[in-house]
């Protein structure tokens, strides 16, 4: 404690000689004080009462009323609202009301509405502006050329479809990695086929053939842009299309069992049939015409074994075996 | 929007002036050289059918934007096919524990609903497509994603419109 006063001692005096000082300086600068110099000075008890500050006048600039009061009936809207914008109260002079309505009121109206200023609108779209827009971008198309109306003639011209997609949305990136996905859509019939080579496409390109709507569908997503993609199924279209017209060594050693359908003209029923209707000389040609009934017959049996049996096609076949084989007068005894 | 209209007007005057060259400047500069190749004007493209896919989580911002796309497009001379919105959105569900790592009963779930609109465009030559996707995707709302098939027509390929020769395949052999 004693340390406390003796501190407090030492400070007052230095805070004394401090206050003398600056005093001094003061008394130099100081403005005449309100008491004559050769009277005392009152010791005030109470400051004076602080002058009130001037308020600062809060300056509000005039609000206009609403623009839509003052619109004309026949204005054009398309200058009022060019472009898209959010919502704004006073421009739109329609009495629009949207929101969650409160107990027994209606929906909230259009000034300081959020809900209305949340959703795009279309109000720069109007169908007159559309309109108007629409005359001016007329210039930059061109009409549909004559004689291709109908998608027949299209096809029969233009037999060759290609599939591209572009995208538009609020990407990162304006590199979309779908966009370089092409296909190749034509029909099979477009193409100058004989049997062989047909056949022999098909086998190429398994499940891309659908054999409902002839459509051969080739994709290519494999290259980085799209026309390298478009090029690459050129390449590959037309590979399979010399591909298949070419006649390996090996092709002729098909057997019987890699027939993809039974063909009744180089089947062993046909020769059977001959040799029997011959008997007993050795059969001299081949020619199956002379036979009666041999023509249901062949179609009896190729619908037989290529469609699957049924009971159809069994009676078929067996109305065909009895008529070649004129078993019709046995039965009916 | 001013780059994209030059290069519409130039893919349209390409045709009549019949420029090779692929920079409008490059050809207006070379009028000399473009009277030259006059006979090989480049043909424009033909689509036989343009998909329009709209995708947004408003369904009445679809329907304004389709019947917007739709009155657009029949003024500039397409062909309006299919205009539909399938019945049901889309729904995106993600299930969250409520609480961090007790309380396994309690969750929060969190939905995102996507709505689409198909529109089909048929018979389009190559700058009608180019002026409407133009016009139509600059007025695209925000919020709304499209994606444009389009289906392109081309005459048969050289190299496969006729079989190569009997000659060759016989060799081959």
């Amino acid at each position: 404690m004693s340390i406390i006063t003796r501190l407090g001692v030492k400070n007052t005096r230095e805070i004394a000689r401090i206050s003398s000082l600056t005093s001094s300086f003061a008394t130099q600068s100081e403005p005449p004080s309100p008491v004559a110099p050769d009277e005392f000075r009152v010791l005030k008890l109470r400051p004076d009462p602080v002058q009130e500050r001037q308020k600062r006048e809060i300056r509000r600039t005039e609000v206009p009323p609403p623009r839509s009061t003052q619109m004309k009936f026949d204005q054009d809207w398309g200058s009022v609202w060019p472009a898209a914008r959010s919502f704004h109260p006073a421009t739109v002079p329609l009495p629009v009301r949207q929101g969650y309505p409160l107990k027994n009121a209606a929906p909230p109206n259009k000034y300081g509405n959020a809900e209305l200023m949340k959703i795009p609108n279309f109000l720069h779209l109007t169908p007159p502006v559309v309109t108007k827009q629409c005359e001016a971008l007329k210039k930059f198309c061109t009409p549909w050329p004559a004689g291709l109306e109908t998608d027949e003639k299209c096809e029969k011209h233009f037999p060759v479809e290609v599939l591209t997609s572009d995208y538009c949305y609020s990407s990162p990136t304006i590199r979309e990695p779908l966009a370089r996905v092409v296909t190749i859509r034509l029909k099979l019939s477009t193409l100058n086929l004989d049997q062989h080579a047909r056949d022999k496409l098909l086998r190429l390109v398994g499940d891309r053939y659908n054999p409902e709507d002839d459509l051969l569908t080739i994709t290519s997503d494999r290259c980085p842009t799209r026309k390298q993609n478009f090029e690459y199924i050129e390449y590959l279209l037309t590979a399979l299309y010399h591909e298949s017209w070419r006649t390996e060594p090996w092709e002729a050693e098909k057997s019987e069992a890699d027939m993809e359908y039974y063909d009744w003209d180089k089947s062993k029923s046909r020769d059977g049939l001959i040799t029997l209707y011959c008997w007993p000389e050795p059969p001299i040609d081949n020619d199956y015409e002379t036979i009666p009934h041999a023509t249901e017959y062949k179609i009896a049996v190729s619908d037989l074994i290529n469609n699957g049996e049924d009971e159809y096609s069994l009676n078929k076949y067996k109305e065909a075996v009895k008529n070649m084989l004129f078993l019709e007068g046995q039965e009916k005894k | 929007m001013l780059y994209s209209k030059t290069a519409l007007v130039f893919r349209n005057v390409l045709p009549k002036l019949g420029l090779e060259t692929t920079s409008g400047i490059l050809g207006r500069a070379l009028s000399t050289q473009s009277q030259q190749s006059i006979e090989t004007a480049i043909p424009d493209k033909l689509y036989k059918q343009i998909q329009l896919e709209v995708r947004g989580n408003d369904p009445a911002v679809l329907k304004s934007y389709a019947h917007f796309t739709v009155s657009a497009a029949e003024k500039l001379g397409a062909t309006i096919g299919r205009n539909f919105a399938p019945r049901k959105p889309e729904h995106k569900r993600y299930t969250l524990l409520k609480c961090v790592h007790i309380f396994k009963k309690h969750r929060v779930q969190y939905e995102i609903r996507t709505y689409y609109r198909f529109i089909d465009l048929h018979r389009l030559t190559g700058s009608t497509a180019d002026t409407i996707l133009e016009y139509i995707q600059r007025n695209l709302p925000e919020g709304v994603a499209m994606k444009v098939t389009k289906v392109e027509m081309l005459p048969l390929l050289e190299s496969i419109r006729v079989p190569p020769n009997s000659a060759s395949t016989t060799s081959t052999n």
